[in-house]
């Protein structure tokens, strides 16, 4: 009886991909593609928070469409692509193969494992972008989105590397390495504090002790173990729950977003915030929200680092223009715009030696924002990420041992 | 039967004797006589049928572990086992309750009285009229910014105690914002929902009149008497009503507990929002067994509310 309920409700379970719309853009030419994506309208779901971010799609690459293609990009804020999973998850159930609301996802890490999971990307097409060729697909920081293959089902825009930020006007010497951070929390009681998992950032930090307790991350690259699981998650929550007495509010309470963690810095009442993306630090500044004596920093030991993509949904009705958008936002010149301070300062996802000698000469040229750490210098010690799998754990373990 | 407001309603068709009232007016007749009144809803039925039960369906499907898109074709409990026995779900349910119940008690106490003093003309009582129920415009989450800005350990209050040299740094002013009693949310429910139920209960003392008081008091009552007996007996109905509304939606709502609530435990609506946005797709019927768990407290208090406010209302029509 449910299934005739179900079948009821939802018209069609009967999902099948729409093979037709993206199955014939693989067979032409990249000329053919833009001629068919002529006139189109992109949606384009992605994280809505940051203005400039925000600006820079809608207003810069917005323009560039509707110029150089006759493509209307139409921005949509959300506040985490998580819920862009969602709506193309239900479109799927509901029978909707050719017709969905999302042309192009701003995404990574565990929303691409669900997004595959789900078969809900358009998958296979990225060597037909001309500007794929300035990506080095041998990067295995690039061909992996949180130890996921990309498989040809997203397309990088930017890298991001992990970094603390604290008023060097208050913290003239912060800590350098995670033993040292932890040291320094329990000698200043209440001056720091984290987002509870499974906030992004928070889930972040906590797997900076995790691999802290693991000694580092080369042993917990893979497939999920769960004995080795086990060993460093158990030093993990000995650690972290020590120093709970230690945090903002004794840790009897966390903030439960990124974004209050901040506030809370903004307002001086704790020491430090930290972010995937350390350019969103000298926006900050820019805006007046944190102060002029903002510095950012890396640690010793190392910060986890990671790509953001674009992908396609099975479901997009617009693929043709989706696709010029991602080319669009691959070439040399786009890269550099946005890794212009006052635009974005987002990393490069191409690598630089492969664009033209112009191109070359206007990233040697960018001045970085002094509350910004060059991503150069990050990179000097870089961490990978671990699979989606160790992700969930992590959390999962958190919320019971710690956070509770 | 005029007298009370749509809101004061007997839910679940108990009202029946006052179908036949309205049957005997005129302008009744002339509509149910011509067109049948399944017609005329059939607008909100469509809406309520297409929106609400469809939505309500596919819950209860994903809630029995029924996705095929994920390959869950064979329906059954785990998720409610799995919801019903997880660690944090009572201390959630617990928390939820108490917000509800703090600020459905205090909101409607303070509204009541609010209501009373404003029946009353006295100067400046349209101005303090308007004041009280201004902030019925602001929506939620814009007052829960406000109260971060004015009660947290760096927020107004905080700096004027800092300036006035009763604390030293912002730990030490009170937690009011992301406290295990949950205040700053159930203050900001009280400054939002007084209002409210101030503005139904004047509605109805409005339609009431002063005639059964001053009765009342002319028969020998005493204020706190006619109070007791006449006039609370017939604001009841609208007072039990606005405050069910009130605990619903404070029972329920998700934003308020996000913005404003400790990290541990979550509220109800949190916890499964988190479980409807985990990235593991698998867990997406506990996310629908949490909201399904949610919609039956709701319904339960809606049944409750049903067997407190109907005999009350019948009483309330039958003392006139």
């Amino acid at each position: 009886m449910l299934r005739t309920l179900a079948a009821l409700l939802l018209m069609s379970t009967t999902a099948l991909a729409d093979a037709a719309d993206g199955e014939a853009l693989k067979a032409m030419t990249w000329d053919q593609i833009v001629e068919e994506a002529r006139g189109g309208t992109v949606n384009w779901y992605m994280w809505g928070g940051a203005d400039t971010i925000n600006r820079y799609v809608s207003d810069h690459v917005g323009a560039i469409l509707q110029r150089d293609y006759g493509i209307t990009l139409n921005r949509v804020g959300v506040a985490d692509a998580v819920e862009v999973v969602n709506i193309v998850l239900t479109e799927k159930e509901a029978g909707v193969t050719d017709a969905g609301a999302v042309d192009l996802i701003w995404i990574n890490g565990e929303n691409f494992r669900s997004m595959k999971q789900g078969d809900l990307a358009f998958c296979g097409y990225t060597d037909l972008l001309p500007n794929s060729a300035l990506v080095n697909w041998d990067n295995p920081a690039i061909a992996n989105d949180f130890g996921v293959p990309v498989d040809g089902c997203e397309v990088p825009w930017n890298t991001v590397q992990f970094a603390f930020a604290h008023d060097s006007a208050v913290v003239p010497q912060p800590p350098r390495d995670m033993a040292a951070l932890l040291d320094w929390i329990k000698a200043n009681p209440g001056r720091f504090t984290y987002p509870a998992p499974p906030d992004f950032t928070g889930s972040v930090f906590v797997r900076h002790v995790f691999y802290h307790a693991a000694g580092g991350a080369d042993g917990l690259l893979g497939p999920f173990d769960q004995a080795k699981f086990d060993a460093a998650a158990a030093k993990t929550w000995a650690i972290l729950n020590e120093i709970e007495p230690f945090l903002w509010r004794e840790g009897q309470t966390y903030p439960n977003t990124v974004a209050q963690l901040n506030e809370l810095f903004a307002n001086g009442e704790v020491a430090f915030t930290f972010n995937y993306d350390p350019s969103q630090f000298g926006l900050a500044v820019q805006a007046g929200t944190y102060p002029e004596t903002t510095r950012s920093y890396g640690l010793t030991d190392g910060t986890i680092g990671n790509t953001n993509y674009t992908l396609i949904p099975f479901n997009a009705p617009n693929k043709a223009a989706a696709m010029v958008v991602q080319n669009l936002l691959l070439s040399g010149t786009e890269q550099l715009e946005k890794a212009k301070p006052d635009v974005w300062g987002a990393s490069p996802a191409i690598d630089i030696t492969r664009t033209p000698a112009e191109v070359q000469a206007g990233f040697a040229a960018l001045e970085g924002h002094p509350s910004v750490v060059p991503a150069e210098e990050l990179a000097k010690a870089a961490l990978p990420e671990l699979q989606a799998d160790w992700l969930t754990a992590i959390e999962a373990g958190w919320q019971a041992q710690v956070g509770n | 039967m005029a007298a009370y407001p749509a809101l004061a309603g007997c839910p679940l068709g108990r009202g029946k004797d006052r179908g036949h009232e309205s049957d005997k007016r005129p302008t009744a007749r002339l509509v149910t006589g011509r067109t049948h009144p399944y017609w005329l809803l059939a607008p909100a039925l469509l809406l309520l049928g297409g929106l609400f039960l469809a939505a309500l369906g596919l819950t209860l499907l994903r809630s029995f572990r029924y996705m095929p898109v994920l390959g869950l074709t064979e329906p059954d409990l785990l998720a409610y086992t799995a919801v019903l026995t997880s660690p944090g779900f009572l201390a959630s349910l617990g928390l939820s309750l108490w917000i509800g119940l703090a600020a459905t008690v205090l909101s409607a106490g303070l509204a009541l009285g609010v209501a009373l003093l404003l029946r009353h003309s006295f100067p400046g009582r349209r101005l303090i009229g308007f004041l009280v129920q201004m902030n019925l415009t602001v929506p939620h989450v814009v007052g829960a910014v406000g109260m971060l800005y004015l009660v947290s350990q760096s927020g107004v209050f905080a700096r004027l105690a800092h300036a006035g040299g009763l604390i030293d740094a912002p730990g030490q002013f009170p937690a009011l914002t992301h406290d295990p009693f949950a205040i700053g949310i159930i203050l900001l429910y009280v400054w939002k929902e007084v209002p409210f139920i101030t503005l139904i209960l004047l509605a109805n003392l409005q339609s009431v009149g002063a005639d059964h008081e001053a009765t009342a008091r002319s028969l020998g009552a005493t204020r706190c008497q006619a109070f007791r007996h006449v006039t609370l007996p017939m604001l009841r109905p609208g007072l039990l009503a606005s405050s069910a509304l009130v605990f619903a939606f404070a029972f329920g709502a998700y934003e308020i507990p996000l913005f404003l609530g400790a990290s541990s435990p979550k509220a109800l609506p949190v916890l499964a929002w988190q479980s409807y946005t985990n990235v593991d797709l698998a867990a997406r019927p506990e996310a629908a067994a949490m909201a399904v768990i949610i919609a039956l407290i709701g319904l339960a208090l809606l049944l409750t509310y049903a067997r407190l406010a109907c005999p009350l209302a019948d009483r309330g029509r039958n003392a006139r």
